[in-house]
């Protein structure tokens, strides 16, 4: 069965309802609808699904008590009856992760590689499980381990690392694997300085201070909102979740929720997503690399990112496999595995390196 | 006696569509299939049910998405990946996926606003008048000052829209977006971006 064909039954299904609506409506047109009906269960269960739709669809009644207008109420604009004690807002996808103590070993780590070379002073730090949208949730298990070093406001993760902080003017920023920042807090401005890697902000409303970014000789300018910068050398890609921001390099160009921006030394390119999407793209938060359709050349450059285990194609004609799906960043062997057995794949282990060939 | 097939269907099998859609999502690497994969579950869950009513009838439900799950993945060597291994999702169990409490009716209430604030402008008047206040599907094409097809074609897509809005929220197929052509929120295409001066 195609989507097509899926498609296809529900408008059917839809044409079949509104016109049993109409109030023109014969005993010939009924045995008409109820042949439809038993052609096939996908015609008749397409038909319960929407017919219930609509009839949930009439306790909107509940929602239009005592609005004289016969239109309905301009979008959002329901506080006005008593069923919105709930904040009527769009769920977004907040990881709130809280830095606990530091605590000396945890007691388990099966992802652990590479951590042990780090200098002295590096503290391993647990951080609480995630609290995000059930959706995400699902996909994540139990908490995860992160990494923190901390030197006053500027701070660090390693290779496989991911770590939230909150600065001290409440907004609080998520860094990506091998990610550096310095953060300057003055009374006119807060300035996060980009070193290398990526970072996810939720900014804390301040209309006298604004949010600077500040990365390649780029700026990323936000008020209240939630963001991702995330650097590579001189390039940035900004994705922004809630709110809007604006980037300044040669000239200025405002980016609203959903869109994922490049900016390079030739200028930005703007791409429009949903916020969903943008979401997505963001999945690192959890630990989660997310590939829709990706080649298998990007999926690898996107592990290496997380891993002191890097991955490298012998074989060019791996490169273009297309792959999706979802995976733990910091599970090389995996990920691997996972290749070896659905595709053309074969993996051999050098050194602290894995070599993919076709066979 | 017995109720009716059908309600026992709406009631039993169609109210576990968005946790289902979550499933799906998380288990399922075709996003544009999902939609294929749930009504061909319902079917077979009401084809099954004509016979016998399952007792547990979503764990049923979830049951039938697996096998069908797995059956495509044997017909169409379809490679499966997924952190923790592949072929999770033939294992795993209903509660583990449903922890949410049954949601209030209140926040069902705040669930069908928002999705009815998802509409267009045109067709949320058109559904409003028809299913608030009641008015025919002629009066409100009077009202409104449309032609009676129009008000047809808003139903259609109200119907459609609502449905897909208030359960499965997130997971909107491509194709049913672009065929109605919603708002600005599904453009994927690459656009160069404006220089503004403020």
């Amino acid at each position: 069965m195609s989507t097509e064909r899926t498609q296809e039954i529900e408008t059917a299904a839809s044409e079949w309802l509104v016109r049993r609506d109409s109030g023109v409506w014969t005993a010939k047109d009924q045995a008409r609808l109820e042949e439809w009906l038993s052609a096939s269960t996908l015609h008749r269960v397409a038909y319960l699904r929407l017919e219930l739709a609509w009839e949930e669809a009439a306790r909107l009644k509940a929602l239009g008590a005592g609005i004289r207008e016969d239109l309905p109420p301009a979008r959002g604009q329901w506080n006005l009856t008593p069923f919105f004690k709930a904040p009527y807002q769009e769920k977004g996808l907040r990881p709130n992760a809280e830095l606990s103590a530091p605590v000396p070993e945890p007691a388990s780590r099966p992802d652990a590689g590479g951590v042990g070379g780090r200098p002295a002073n590096s503290r391993r730090l647990r951080i609480g499980v995630f609290a995000v949208a059930a959706s995400l949730l699902l996909a994540l298990g139990a908490g995860a381990y992160l990494w923190l070093v901390q030197g006053g406001e500027h701070y660090m993760t390693p290779i496989g690392g991911v770590a939230s902080v909150t600065l001290k003017d409440g907004s609080k920023v998520t860094l990506n694997t091998d990610t550096e920042i310095r953060v300057g807090l003055s009374a006119r401005e807060r300035d996060v300085d980009l070193k290398r890697g990526e970072a996810f902000f939720e900014v804390e409303k301040d209309s006298q201070r604004p949010f600077v970014v500040s990365a390649g000789g780029k700026r990323v300018i936000a008020v209240g909102t939630q963001f991702s910068v995330r650097r590579d050398a001189e390039d940035l890609e900004v994705v922004v979740t809630e709110g809007k921001v604006r980037v300044e390099d040669a000239g200025e160009t405002v980016l609203a929720p959903g869109t994922i921006a490049h900016a390079g030394n030739a200028g930005v390119l703007v791409q429009r997503k949903t916020v969903l999407e943008a979401q997505e793209h963001l999945s690192w938060r959890t630990g989660v690399l997310m590939f829709r359709d990706q080649t298998l050349g990007e999926a690898v450059a996107e592990f290496n990112r997380y891993n002191e285990r890097k991955i490298v194609i012998a074989d060019p004609k791996v490169t273009d496999l297309r792959i999706e799906g979802n995976f733990r960043a910091t599970n090389v062997d995996a990920f691997v595995r996972l290749l070896e057995s659905g595709f053309p794949v074969r993996a051999r282990v050098q050194g602290d390196r894995v070599l993919l060939t076709s066979n | 006696m017995e109720e009716p097939l059908d309600t026992w269907f709406k009631r039993e099998i169609l109210s576990h569509e968005e946790i289902l859609m979550r499933f799906l999502a998380r288990v399922w690497p075709h996003r544009d299939e999902l939609a294929d994969i749930r009504q061909e579950a319902y079917a077979r869950v009401y084809e099954a049910a004509q016979k016998s009513r399952p007792q547990a009838p979503k764990a049923f439900l979830f049951t039938t998405a697996r096998h069908l799950m797995a059956d495509r993945v044997r017909r169409e060597r379809i490679v499966s990946i997924r952190a923790g291994g592949d072929g999770e999702f033939l294992n795993v169990l209903v509660n583990e996926i449903s922890p949410e409490q049954q949601a209030s009716a209140n926040e069902e209430l705040v669930r069908l606003a928002r999705a009815f604030d998802r509409l267009s402008a045109k067709c949320r008047e058109v559904v409003w008048l028809r299913r608030v206040k009641e008015l025919t599907q002629k009066e409100v094409a009077k009202r409104l000052g449309l032609s009676e097809k129009t008000v047809e074609k808003h139903l259609r897509t109200g119907a459609r829209l609502l449905a897909h809005y208030t359960r499965a929220n997130a997971l909107i197929p491509r194709s049913l977006k672009t065929e109605v052509d919603e708002q600005d929120d599904d453009k994927s295409n690459y656009e160069h971006g404006t220089h503004t001066r403020d």
